[in-house]
């Protein structure tokens, strides 16, 4: 077996003696990249987009799933579809916007034509190439095998054989509910968006969304900047910016939801610092005092593995990544906001998304900074372990007080948000990916 | 014809703060902008060009007053940035300069702009495109009212900061 192939003994899990570490050649070695794109972005569900982003017939957006490049669009009949963005004929990316709206999509390089169902609508020249009774249907657009959505988190899969889209999410649910539901409006993602490429491996990035050990460290100099200026300028109400989660001890819990999906939260010191805390007396209508606990005053970060984090811990959005190379990847970024909230509310949810997470921002350069530097320490081979065994001592099976109250079922629950329960989580369901993944290819 | 003398103070003032840039003169740097200076870099739109409303649309960076400017700087400061520590070298290239406007008490003018920095980390980058300077008349000089830059790269290769732009 090549190097490379036996994913097993690049994840050492053995909790009972209190070790879990992983091999930092996961990080580096080309062989993997093509495993993953094969077993896990070619092999399961992925995150596209957000369905606010394809509101009417014909909206698009094109992404890519893994390395293909696909585009999502509304179809006149209003339903969603997904089809490689490659042209039926020789195989030139049809749609070059990122998004936009069109009945039709011609090809660029010899003009053949597909409506929004894909079909191949009319060719150039059809009658001095083909024969008469050509049947042309044989360029329609390839759909992708599967498409669904969850509350407007439109995913897609490559290959048909997943489970529905709401056993895939599974234990995630209930934290999709209150990050989608809060407000009686729908969410929408606010204008604008950023792209940004960094040089790592994907996994490097995956894993520190669900890492909170690290904020208080890394992240030590926001609450610094911010609190310097909120002491300049005398910040109060929604202008004020919650940097407890980082400066003071909290209560806080971590979880692995199972298929690879991921959660913590932490108490808001501040909970009137956001948005939603506004509408509280409408919210207490509609959601138990429980519920209520856990919108209101606690963050929380969500990752839907491979692809999909939902934060809403500084300020509200989507996060999606893919592999661009072994040791390079693609972050695109949205604010994601209630539709038709106040002016004032939406402007400090922007702030605060722009002040934290944007690579203009106070701190996601250095989470990309961090993440650079772990790629470069990958090639450390003499010192292959990367050491991911923090509160494993402490960890229970299923739901904690707060899951049992919100009514979800985590595999794993784990008292402090900065345990690395959820990263071994997302390693575990990487492990069983790549595995069935290679079962399928040699059979 | 423009009016040179008012163009050549524009330049030379537009040049100055590059080159305090470029030194890392953060307190003189600081000192060019006005109490309730803006600091706008518009992000960009999935379906092309800018954002143009920053209160309700996404930017890369928009500050209202100077000290949010400062914060930045002084995030600089406290050396736990891995971003920033140390910062990395620039050269601001600023070149095209126009007057837009020129009143009384203010005047728009705008330039094209290259920076290349240069970071162990990141070797070497080239960061491009254009700034909008709302600039009030001070004492035989200018304060900064309200800088707009525009940056011609919306795939962004790393991570950038109020200086490196």
């Amino acid at each position: 077996m090549a190097r490379g192939e036996n994913h097993s003994a690049l994840i050492d899990d053995r909790p009972d003696e209190g070790i879990f570490r992983i091999d930092r050649s996961i990080y580096n070695d080309p062989d993997i990249l093509e495993a993953e794109y094969r077993s896990i972005f070619e092999g399961g569900w992925l995150f596209l987009c957000h369905d606010s982003i394809v509101p009417n017939p014909g909206d698009y957006f094109s992404t890519h799933m893994g390395r293909q490049p696909v585009f999502v669009v509304r179809r006149e009949d209003g339903t969603l579809a997904a089809y490689l963005n490659a042209c039926g004929h020789r195989g030139s990316i049809l749609v070059r916007a990122r998004s936009g709206n069109a009945r039709s999509f011609s090809c660029p390089y010899h003009g053949f034509c597909f409506d929004t169902k894909g079909q191949c609508v009319s060719l150039p020249k059809q009658e001095t190439g083909w024969p008469r009774d050509f049947d042309i249907s044989r360029f329609d657009l390839r759909p992708i095998a599967r498409i669904d959505s969850y509350r407007g988190l439109v995913f897609g899969s490559l290959t048909p054989d997943v489970p529905d889209l709401r056993e895939h999410l599974g234990t995630a649910i209930p934290l999709i509910d209150i990050f989608v539901a809060p407000a009686p409006q729908p969410l929408e993602i606010v204008t604008g968006y950023s792209v940004y490429v960094t040089a790592c491996n994907w996994k490097v990035m995956h894993e520190n969304g669900p890492d909170a050990f690290h904020a208080p460290i890394v992240h030590n100099n926001f609450a610094a900047a911010v609190a310097y200026r909120e002491r300049r300028s005398g910040a109060s109400g929604l202008s004020k910016t919650d940097t407890g989660r980082l400066t003071a001890r909290i209560k806080s819990a971590n979880y692995d939801l199972g298929n690879g999906h991921t959660a913590f939260w932490h108490e808001r010191p501040s909970p009137e610092a956001f948005p939603i805390y506004a509408q509280k007396d409408v919210l207490a209508q509609r959601f138990t005092p429980a519920e209520l606990a856990w919108i209101l005053g606690r963050g929380r970060h969500v990752t839907i593995f491979p692809n999909l984090l939902l934060n809403d811990l500084a300020s509200t959005h989507l996060r999606v990544y893919r592999p661009l190379g072994v040791e390079r990847m693609e972050t695109i970024i949205w604010c994601i906001a209630p539709v038709g909230e106040a002016p004032e509310a939406r402007a400090a949810r922007l702030r605060k998304f722009e002040d934290f997470f944007l690579p203009s921002g106070m701190a996601t350069p250095d989470d990309v900074a961090i993440a650079e530097g772990a790629q470069k320490a990958s090639w450390a081979h003499a010192s292959p372990w990367s050491v991911l065994s923090r509160g494993l001592a402490f960890a229970e099976e299923g739901p904690d007080d707060a899951a049992r109250e919100l009514g979800f079922a985590p595999r794993i629950s784990g008292n402090s948000w900065d345990h690395e329960i959820a990263i071994r989580g997302v390693y575990r369901r990487w492990l069983k990916m790549m595995e069935r993944g290679a079962e399928r290819a040699n059979a | 014809m423009p009016d040179l003398p008012l163009l050549a103070a524009v330049s030379q003032f537009l040049f100055r703060e590059a080159r305090l840039l470029d030194e890392q003169k953060w307190p003189e740097w600081l000192e060019l902008y006005s109490d309730d200076a803006v600091f706008w870099v518009p992000a960009t739109k999935m379906a092309g060009g800018y954002t143009s409303d920053p209160e309700y649309e996404l930017n890369f960076i928009y500050i209202k007053g100077r000290v949010g400017i400062e914060a930045r700087i002084f995030r600089l400061g406290t050396n736990s940035s891995m971003a920033s520590t140390p910062p990395p070298r620039t050269r601001h290239l600023v070149t095209g300069v126009m007057i837009d406007e020129a009143g009384a008490d203010h005047v728009r003018a705008c330039a094209s702009w290259q920076v290349v920095s240069f970071s162990e980390e990141r070797g070497q980058q080239i960061r491009s495109g254009s700034y909008e300077y709302m600039l009030r008349r001070e004492h035989q000089s200018f304060r900064i009212a309200r800088k707009k830059i525009l940056l011609l790269e919306h795939v962004i290769d790393g991570y950038f900061d109020v200086y490196m732009v």
